[in-house]
């Protein structure tokens, strides 16, 4: 076990407990930056400064959460936004990958698909909304092309520059220890181009709800989208409200479960 | 003494965009076994060229070059390279990353190989060190981790990239103490390319001075220093004679 030693100085007391200090201060005002805005929320609905019929308040927000929770059916919505998110965000994720790594194996592929990505990485992918109906139609199956297509070229334009990014002379250093192709890649490259993962995997948990959220927009059911335009499509603007409430508490939630992977993979960068 | 490495005629053009650069031009000198031999040059001269070219990992466009009297084939696995960085990867434990090579050559399961690992590792004073990552290491220590890397492999010839250029130059002395101590006990025969005219000095028995691009062997300087260590040596009175001499052809 380690030991702990309790002989500070007072320099490094003081040194702690500026940290410690330091820690409270930001906890405490990122809570109540969030007390603050949804009081003046509230306050300035209440004495009609603003109309809560265009924008809602916080206790019209929680009763409508639990009226739709009541009903049952707010567990469809979320649940279907969230089962389409995480396929999307998967599928996009791996799929980027493989296709990064396959590009970064040939150099000419590399060459020749490169102006495609760029044009590809440009186009607005709600404008293949229609065709995505076509293709699959319309539900969940859309909705996760749609979050796929949205993810899978940026998946793949970061993760083959980490892997081109590489340092050259490690990969010197590698053929002089006789390493394959293979060995090159899955000794050096990949574990080098972790932290960069780490990094698509965030931005992806991003992209991927904004993708679940468009393809709901576009043909939908069921799902937090489609509450959304739902809501607003009979003037309930606290349907409204209350989904966007949720959906950044599910991509809030999603973001913290990859972040600790940051914490470890970023410092062997 | 034996001759372990000859370059013959050696030469060497880089193919660019715009033109045929000729690096090397008949570039002629051997290596005696167990010797330590550094190649000193202009800048941008081809020192680094030649050490590629011995290490397979570039051919040459003429001329030949000879280990132990055969023919160098691509990533022959008697050479061992050190570069001017140390590139441990880290995400791997030190112990990790002197068995990569091990790995790599999928001699990692040999019993043998790996205690001759260890061995070093406790030789060189590294073994606590074993289960830490490169970040936790000093600059020196991480050198000669590097240094140990490339000993695992057993490899007959060890080429040196400018391995000390990176660090500062207390570390430097010490690092070159330690490195040179490692390959004279080992009994390696060892290939130093370096800028600095004092290193290679101080820890060769002979100098090979290049000509400016494209190169050739313009001297071979044969040292006779006394003192057991590259830090002696830099006390003995021939030291300042062999500098103005290896100086002078530089200019």
């Amino acid at each position: 076990m380690k030991k702990v030693n309790n002989n500070f100085s007072s320099a490094r007391r003081n040194f702690l407990r500026r940290q410690r200090k330091d820690k409270f201060f930001v906890g405490f005002w990122q809570i109540a930056t969030l007390v603050i805005f949804l009081g003046l929320w509230e306050l300035l609905a209440g004495v009609g400064a603003i109309d809560p019929f265009f924008f809602s308040c916080p206790s019209r927000i929680a009763v409508t959460i639990v009226d739709l929770a009541g009903s049952g059916n707010l567990f469809i919505h979320i649940w279907t936004s969230l089962y389409e998110t995480l396929i999307g965000f998967l599928i996009a994720t791996a799929l980027g990958f493989i296709i990064a790594v396959l590009l970064w194996w040939s150099e000419r592929l590399r060459k020749i698909l490169e102006p495609y990505l760029i044009i590809l990485n440009s186009l607005p992918k709600i404008a293949l909304g229609p065709m995505i109906i076509f293709w699959v139609g319309s539900g969940s199956g859309a909705t996760i092309v749609m979050c796929v297509l949205i993810c899978v070229i940026i998946t793949t334009i970061s993760m083959l520059n980490a892997f081109i990014a590489c340092d050259s002379d490690k990969i010197l250093l590698m053929k002089s220890m006789h390493a394959n192709k293979f060995q090159i890649l899955f000794k050096l490259i990949i574990p080098n181009a972790l932290p960069e993962f780490v990094s698509v995997l965030k931005i992806n948990v991003g992209m991927s709800w904004v993708g679940t959220i468009m393809g709901e927009y576009l043909s939908s059911k069921a799902g937090l989208g489609y509450l959304i335009n739902y809501g607003s499509q009979i003037l309930k603007l606290d349907i409204v409200m209350a989904s966007i409430v949720l959906l950044c508490v599910l991509a809030g939630g999603m973001y913290f479960l990859v972040a600790p992977l940051e914490k470890r993979y970023k410092k062997n960068g | 003494m034996k001759k372990l490495l000859e370059l013959n005629n050696v030469k060497y053009f880089y193919q660019t965009k715009e033109s045929e650069i000729e690096a090397l031009s008949d570039v002629n000198f051997s290596l005696e076994e167990r010797a330590f031999t550094s190649l000193v040059g202009p800048s941008g001269c081809g020192k680094t060229t030649i050490l590629s070219l011995i290490a397979g990992l570039l051919v040459p466009s003429s001329g030949e070059i000879l280990l132990d009297g055969q023919k160098i084939q691509k990533h022959d696995a008697r050479i061992g390279y050190m570069f001017q960085r140390d590139h441990l990867f880290e995400w791997r434990t030190i112990w990790q990353n002197i068995i990569l090579g091990l790995e790599l050559q999928k001699k990692h399961k040999d019993e043998k190989k790996l205690e001759f690992a260890e061995e070093l590792l406790k030789k060189y004073d590294l073994y606590a060190f074993k289960s830490k990552k490169p970040r936790q290491l000093s600059g020196g220590m991480r050198q000669r981790v590097a240094l140990i890397r490339t000993l695992v492999l057993e490899p007959a010839l060890l080429l040196l990239d400018e391995p000390f250029s990176a660090l500062d130059f207390q570390t430097r002395l010490k690092v070159c103490d330690d490195v040179h101590e490692i390959i004279k006990r080992e009994q390696k025969t060892a290939l130093l390319v370096t800028h600095d005219i004092s290193e290679a000095i101080s820890m060769s028995d002979k100098v090979v001075i290049l000509t400016k691009r494209p190169a050739k062997v313009k001297k071979e300087v044969l040292l006779n220093l006394s003192g057991a260590t590259p830090l002696g040596r830099r006390e003995d009175k021939e030291f300042g004679n062999y500098f103005e001499l290896i100086w002078r052809e530089l200019l």
